[in-house]
């Protein structure tokens, strides 16, 4: 009897473990060998590697002037996506929560950029924004605005944020959907008992709906941290991290270093920096928002 | 009865073992076709396989970016111990990692085994050799220059310039027509890098230019700065399609195509691409443009074929490169398929490619050339020209700190290089 149960609590172990193998083989391996890879000045094709210890560490906060423009514009772009996306699929949720077959088909227009792949809907925007043929000048022209009519990725002052309304237009969907969910969740009966207590629809949106979506906010908010610090995608396909190095992420920099310039060792390093301010930002603050 | 399997286990292995020596291989084949070019090389692939029946060719492309994004997927490849087998490559510095890596496979004794010495003019086939072995089959001998519009030019009665104030002169007169005097697209830096290239080769001549680019002399001189200057100029008198910084160079292509801008700065690839966009070839031409020197200069770069180190499949890589290059195979297929070849032999029909004749003829002619900055500079080097070239276009750093700036870099940089 005690040799069966004991046998017993090996079993969970034994399902574990082919999820475990995966797990260790495709993310905890790479993981570690890339951080030890971020000690090591590599080319990324040959055989030799050279320890060089901190010095990647070391380049990165106290000497590369891009990874300090990459890093402001990454934690810009991380606040931005926490804000923007966020507030606006709050907005659209709250518009949208009702029934019929208009709301059916507006949410459905709202969610549809989120399931296109960014590298696609960067491709796309691009030629949006493209100074020559693109639909948003010969719009602007032929309303009689030429002169706001200039090139949006081009323009040293405008790119990031161009980049940025892309990434708002593919990200809003998601918030969307799941704060129309949350907003589901939360008890008719709540808003009833704030009616007969006088509360305006401001007081009920305020001590109703924003509690109720508690839960809603530490997915939606988490989510938009850790999806704002590892942008790549739409910055590569609609700049390339260009004019100059004006709209330069952690990721492209990384991508930059890694790939193009042949300096896998940084690049590594570049990664690990990215892993810990995520590490640093996300993980209190959503211990933090489940805690509570 | 008891029965032994041995000998039919004997049998069955003899039967196997012919059908396992033949089994039918796949020779990865990794190049930036795009899907024009791909179409050409259909029948190419399908006379290959035909004569080599347990081979299949599969091209793997990345087209579209030029050199800024393949040599990224080959290195990704090669470091994941899957390379291509076969691989299109540039030459230069662009080559660089892949033969001091050891990545790239040494051909001595295939050039031995197939007799290539005699197919490529031996400087050709310098420009795949370093440190005395040879990495690389020439592919083709590509020549850059402007295209333009030749309708235009009749239209507007203008002549091709001997001077780079006449070619100025013509842009002057073509805005005055409403036209634009070039285009270009500034994504990935080097579309707007041959401008670049040949404003200096215009400012510093072809001697300094050279030396510049081997990092000879100091970037931080007056000729910089005049080449750096004749950008700007270009740029402030609305010569060039504005707002061209984040604008894919096959983009750019469209205000010359649109007849909005008169010329763009490409290779002999070109005449393919106009007809795989249904242009007009009649109303296109090119010319090598001034440098106000005697010894005018196209800017040319040699592309070649390689081997990986790790393939599987070495003999049939080289008899495939073998089939590629051979002049009279390039012979048997449809015009176009092998423009600008760099065998030696190789024929060119004039009258369904006249551009590729014309090229052929700048490319066998005294004329010499310069290479792509691009080709002379590591890419973090490239990257920093880049980055100060588009400083220059959206007017944030002057000509005379452009130049300061970038000798910064170079200084920078070549101390990294000797750490």
């Amino acid at each position: 009897m005690r040799k069966t149960v004991k046998s017993a609590r090996h079993i969970p172990y034994l399902f574990m473990a082919p999820a475990l193998a995966i797990y260790s083989v495709f993310l905890v391996y790479p993981m570690f060998d890339s951080l030890y890879l971020s000690f090591f000045e590599w080319d990324g094709l040959s055989a030799k590697k050279t320890f060089v210890g901190l010095n990647n560490y070391i380049e990165f906060f106290f000497d590369d002037q891009t990874a300090r423009k990459a890093t402001i514009n990454t934690f810009v772009w991380t606040l931005g996506s926490l804000v923007i996306p966020s507030s606006l699929g709050l907005i659209l949720a709250l518009a949208l929560n009702r029934g019929g077959k208009v709301s059916v088909v507006l949410r459905t227009i709202f969610y549809s950029p989120a399931v296109l792949p960014l590298v696609g809907v960067g491709l796309i925007w691009g030629w949006m924004y493209n100074p020559n043929f693109g639909v948003i000048n010969v719009i602007l022209k032929s309303v009689g605005l030429g002169d706001l009519a200039i090139g949006w990725l081009s323009n040293f002052n405008t790119a990031f944020a161009a980049t940025f309304v892309t990434y708002t237009w593919a990200h809003v969907g998601f918030p969307m959907i799941l704060y129309l969910a949350g907003l589901q969740s939360i008890n008719q009966d709540y808003y009833d008992a704030a009616r007969v207590d006088g509360a305006n629809a401001w007081q009920s949106f305020r001590n109703v709906t924003m509690p109720g979506l508690t839960e809603t906010h530490v997915i939606v908010l988490s989510l938009a941290v850790i999806h704002g610090l590892k942008v790549f995608d739409l910055v590569y396909a609609m700049t390339y991290g260009g004019p100059g190095r004006e709209t330069q992420v952690l990721g492209t920099w990384m991508y930059f270093q890694g790939f193009q310039y042949y300096h896998a060792g940084y690049g590594a390093a570049i990664a690990w920096v990215i892993a810990a301010f995520i590490l640093v930002l996300a993980i209190p603050y959503i211990r933090r928002m489940s805690s509570n | 009865m008891k029965i032994s399997i041995a000998p039919l286990a004997l049998a069955a292995a003899l039967c196997a073992a012919p059908a396992i020596a033949q089994e039918k291989i796949t020779l990865r084949f990794a190049n930036t076709f795009d899907a024009a070019f791909q179409e050409l090389w259909k029948p190419v692939i399908t006379q290959f396989e035909k004569l080599n029946p347990m081979i299949q060719v599969k091209i793997e492309s990345t087209a579209g970016s030029g050199a800024a994004i393949y040599p990224d997927v080959l290195r990704t490849s090669m470091v994941t111990g899957a390379p291509p087998d076969v691989f299109f490559m540039w030459g230069g510095t662009i080559a660089a990692p892949f033969m001091k890596s050891g990545q790239a496979r040494v051909l001595d004794d295939e050039y031995t085994k197939f007799g290539w010495d005699g197919r490529f003019a031996a400087p050709i086939k310098a420009r795949s050799t370093t440190a005395g072995k040879t990495y690389g089959v020439p592919y083709r001998a590509m020549g850059m220059a402007f295209w333009y519009r030749s309708d235009i030019a009749e239209k507007l009665k203008i002549k091709l310039p001997n001077t780079v104030a006449e070619l100025e002169q013509n842009c002057a007169t073509l805005k005055t027509a409403g036209i634009y005097c070039a285009s270009t697209g500034g994504k990935f830096g080097w579309h707007t890098g041959r401008l670049t290239e040949y404003f200096i080769e215009t400012t510093c001549g072809p001697d300094r230019h050279d030396k510049l680019n081997a990092l000879a002399e100091s970037w931080d001189q007056p000729c910089v700065v005049a080449g750096f200057q004749r950008l700007r100029t270009w740029i402030d008198k609305g010569w060039l399609v504005p707002d061209f910084l984040a604008v894919a160079p096959n983009d750019s292509r469209i205000p010359v195509y649109q007849g909005r801008a008169f010329m763009i700065f490409e290779g002999g690839w070109l005449e393919g691409a106009l007809k795989a966009s249904d242009q007009n070839v009649q109303n296109y031409s090119f010319f090598v443009p001034p440098n106000d020197s005697a010894n005018r200069r196209y800017s040319g770069f040699g592309e070649q074929w390689m081997i990986a180190t790790n393939t599987k499949h070495p003999s049939q890589a080289a008899a495939f490169i073998n089939f590629i290059t051979d002049p009279a195979v390039q012979s048997q297929f449809k015009p176009g398929t092998f423009p600008l070849s760099a065998s030696i032999g190789a024929k060119v029909d004039c009258a369904v490619t006249p551009m590729e004749c014309k090229w052929k003829e700048v490319i066998s002619s005294n004329m010499g050339s310069y290479l792509p900055t691009d080709q002379y500079f590591d890419k973090e080097l490239i990257g920093s020209f880049y980055e100060i070239q588009d400083g220059i276009v959206a007017g944030k750093v002057t000509p005379v700190a452009a130049a300061k700036l970038f000798q910064e870099r170079v200084v920078t940089w070549k101390s990294k290089q000797k750490s």
